[in-house]
């Protein structure tokens, strides 16, 4: 359903994009008015569509998701900067922590989009979701974002985080193990020459 | 088809024989799905020898352009084994892994990665 919503093209009507989602028109309406006050208030520096990390802790708060953690990961990890972890109750909550996500996503964009019309630009972008089906362990990948939102059990049976905090310390190791493997002459302080090895 | 891929996650397998490419007609590139036949398995994994599982491959000797004009290739041809749901069965992913599985909505196997290539 995402997928096809990104793949509309912009000629397409505002209210046929409205009925494409199975959110309610009514909440939809009423945050829309509410964010486009917002938005023409807020700068526009923010990239369109894409979700931004304070925003996100305020949504994981509102949804009441467990043990939220963010991990900045620019050091090790060239394809993003962040990793957002969350844990829902069950595989219903897990979907709801990404359908808060996406929703609040979607909202930022009619909100520009409404905007950009006017201004005549055509770049927009929804953040891609995966696992939707099974509520185990979902997936929001928005650029320089990344939020999991899992299972308990899955939490524990994968264990993130353990992955990218030793991360540094594992890339650091192999560094010391090429050092290892340079030979190093044995320094000769005696007055005596150096002994051929037999 | 029958094309041998090393398993490079902790799920038990060790060789995997393909069986059917899921999408293309010329056959699975790299980031595509597979099914696959376990030929090899380690003694206490999470897969048996003989079972007929789903995979994703992330390694392949064969080269795949990017969008900026270079290619991509690998010495070996590996592959993550995979549910139906498209949720990884080992926990940890070895050796590195292009990005093109970012593309191809494979971001679950990129971040359980140790290289990211």
């Amino acid at each position: 359903m995402w997928a096809a919503l990104r793949h509309q093209t912009l000629s397409s009507s505002f209210s046929s994009a409205l009925q494409q989602w199975r959110l309610g028109f009514s909440v939809l309406n009423r945050a829309l008015y509410s964010s486009l006050a917002d938005s023409s208030n807020s700068g526009t520096d923010r990239k369109q569509g894409l979700l931004q990390l304070d925003e996100v802790e305020k949504i994981l708060s509102d949804v009441k998701a467990d043990n939220v953690k963010v991990i900045p990961v620019q050091k090790h990890c060239e394809f993003t900067d962040y990793m957002v972890i969350a844990t829902g109750r069950s595989a219903w909550h897990v979907r709801n922590i990404a359908q808060a996500l996406i929703y609040k996503a979607a909202v930022g964009v009619l909100a520009s989009w409404v905007k950009q019309k006017q201004q005549g630009a055509r770049r927009m972008l929804l953040p891609s979701v995966e696992g939707q089906e099974g509520g185990n362990w979902i997936v929001i990948d928005s650029g320089t974002l990344i939020i999991h939102a899992l299972d308990e059990k899955v939490r524990a049976y994968y264990n993130l985080e353990n992955l990218w905090n030793t991360e540094t310390s594992n890339n650091e190791g192999s560094q010391d193990l090429e050092n290892a493997f340079v030979k190093v002459r044995r320094k000769n302080n005696s007055k005596k020459p150096a002994k051929k090895s037999a | 088809m029958r094309t041998n891929l090393k398993v490079v996650d902790n799920s038990g397998a060790k060789r995997v024989m393909c069986i059917q490419a899921l999408k293309g007609k010329k056959g699975a590139r790299l980031g595509d799905t597979i099914i696959a036949s376990v030929k090899e398995a380690q003694p206490g994994g999470k897969v048996k020898k003989g079972a007929v599982v789903y995979g994703v491959v992330v390694r392949a000797a064969m080269q795949r352009g990017r969008c900026d004009g270079s290619e991509v290739k690998f010495d070996d041809n590996a592959v993550v084994l995979v549910n139906k749901q498209g949720e990884p069965i080992g926990t940890r992913v070895f050796g590195p892994v292009p990005h093109e599985l970012r593309k191809k909505k494979h971001v679950k196997i990129l971040s359980l990665a140790e290289h990211v290539a």
